[in-house]
């Protein structure tokens, strides 16, 4: 699903290479998570599957396609596969949530009764029934998180990208993310998720792929947060 | 596409930058018009080119007595001699289509008619009479263009006292038409320049208003086109509004000032009509939208990239 092959990548006007010559591969349906300290490079990595970013060697493949040199064009179909779901949430806060989640639809062309439909069944399955007509303001921060993760993946994504999703909410509130996220893998969707929660990643026993100065340090099938041996 | 967010956009964006939107609505306006009647000039200036072209003549003015002093005029009176040789020369010159011999009493004639209107000024013909007359040819070219060719081909002769053409008369006329025209397309070309400048502007305010909007577009996979629209619906209501007052304005002018009182006031000229408005409305809503569009779409390609 999700392929990278030698990649390379520097930021201009950086001597240190964010990402450098790595290698993954992440099967249809896998739950991975990015670990490393900051700057390590697991921002870089996701902005690489989104086309945020284009890497300077190598080649990244998503849902068997050679993005990096993929027509701008067609980028926005690329991403109608991938859901992203982000630390800060990013909801419009003048729109309810149930408007912000219909959002992500509106604005790709799916027709009105299609919207109609599909909402509140996702705002159900992320555990907000009848809280469509709120203000994100007025929800708690795991609250807005979920329907930052319903707006993702209101279209069904193949696959979802979540950057530190639980790292503005508190432990308890983060199980209730990490069961969500859980639930969503189990749809089929592949879900990569960057973290720096260690007791989250020690729980759910998933996939580690661990970075470290932009090269891959460790890459575990049902790894732990800290290193093991 | 579901059009509604588009529009929906659209109207917020020109409203939440009300005072941007009237800045580039009344920039564009008046460049525009200035354009307009730059090329309304232009085609004005034509026109009396060509209606004065027609009629462009020569006249010969022959010596007389009075002035004597005068370099080829010494002999006084032009005499056969004198005027053969001229008519030679007309008879010969490639560029001379036909010419015509004007007496003194002929001369004097037209004097009474433009000068003697009312009693009053009848003391003037108990002063002036026939005998103070010029004598003259009136000579028709084939291509008034080439009008000096001719002057100065009869300049300096013998018994001619003075050649002249209406063109000295139509130059300060056609001086100032020109200064005119380019005065007012060097000022719409600064304003222009303003102009873009200013859709450049709303374009990166709007953009940041809308930051967190469009980066959730970008990232659900919406189209340029879909992101970009708004930006350009918007810049071009405003390019719409400033067109239509542009061309209300040229059309007025066009109206009330040459239509309801130049072209009655004057018929020394053919003056322009509907056809020229016609032609500069729509040079005028072309460069409109092109001045809003080139912007709107590199600004959009910077700040809007997926």
């Amino acid at each position: 699903m999700i392929r990278f092959e030698n990649v390379s990548t520097t930021y201009p006007g950086q001597n240190r290479a964010a990402l450098s010559n790595v290698n993954v591969d992440v099967e249809k349906g896998e739950f991975v998570f990015l670990v490393g300290a900051s700057g390590s490079g697991k921002s870089t990595f996701l902005r690489l599957v989104i086309r945020e970013a284009r890497p300077n060697d190598g080649r990244v493949y998503v849902a068997g396609k050679e993005i990096n040199r993929m027509a701008s064009w067609k980028v926005p179909a690329l991403r109608r596969k991938i859901g992203t779901v982000f630390q800060d949430f990013r909801l419009l806060p003048n729109k309810t949530v149930a408007e912000n989640v219909a959002f992500a639809l509106q604005v790709i062309g799916k027709p009105r009764s299609h919207i109609a439909a599909v909402v509140p069944e996702t705002l159900e399955l992320v555990g907000l029934e009848g809280k469509g007509d709120r203000m994100p303001d007025e929800l708690s921060g795991g609250e807005q998180q979920r329907v930052a993760i319903a707006r993702a993946f209101v279209n069904r994504p193949m696959i979802l990208i979540a950057d530190e999703p639980t790292g503005n909410l508190d432990p308890t509130t983060s199980v209730g993310i990490m069961k969500l996220l859980d639930r969503i893998n189990r749809t089929g969707t592949t879900v990569v998720m960057a973290t720096h929660d260690a007791g989250i990643v020690d729980q759910m026993r998933k996939r580690v792929i661990e970075l470290s100065d932009g090269t891959v340090v460790r890459d575990q099938s049902r790894g732990v947060y800290g290193f093991q041996h | 596409m579901q059009l509604k967010y588009v529009f929906t956009e659209t109207r917020i964006g020109l409203q939440r930058n009300v005072s941007m939107t009237i800045a580039v609505v009344v920039t564009i306006f008046i460049s525009l018009t200035l354009v307009g009647m730059g090329l309304l000039l232009n085609a004005q200036a034509d026109k009396t080119e060509k209606y004065w072209g027609s009629r462009l003549q020569i006249t010969v003015y022959l010596c007389n007595d009075a002035n004597i002093k005068k370099e080829h005029c010494t002999s006084g009176e032009a005499d056969q001699a004198q005027k053969s040789a001229i008519e030679d020369v007309l008879k010969s010159h490639p560029e001379v289509d036909t010419y015509d011999f004007r007496t003194k009493d002929e001369a004097f004639a037209i004097f009474k008619r433009v000068y003697i209107t009312d009693d009053k000024d009848s003391t003037i013909s108990s002063v002036v009479t026939a005998d103070d007359m010029q004598e003259s040819y009136r000579v028709t070219l084939k291509n008034p263009r080439n009008y000096l060719e001719v002057e100065s081909a009869l300049k300096g002769m013998d018994g001619v006292e003075a050649v002249e053409d209406l063109r000295t008369v139509l130059q300060p006329i056609y001086n100032a038409i020109t200064w005119m025209k380019w005065g007012a397309i060097s000022i719409a070309a600064f304003l222009l320049m303003a102009a873009i400048l200013q859709v450049g502007n709303t374009i990166r305010l709007a953009a940041f208003a809308r930051r967190k909007e469009i980066g959730i577009m970008r990232l659900v996979g919406a189209s340029t086109l879909y992101i970009s629209l708004p930006f350009l619906l918007e810049t071009l209501a405003a390019a719409a509004i400033a067109i239509v007052l542009s061309g209300a304005t040229i059309g007025a002018v066009m109206q009330f000032v040459i239509r309801d009182r130049l072209r009655h006031n004057f018929q020394v000229t053919d003056w322009i009509g509907w056809a020229d408005l016609g032609q500069a409305l729509g040079a005028i809503s072309v460069l409109g939208v092109v001045i809003t569009l080139i912007p709107t779409l590199v600004m959009t390609r910077k700040y809007l990239k997926v």
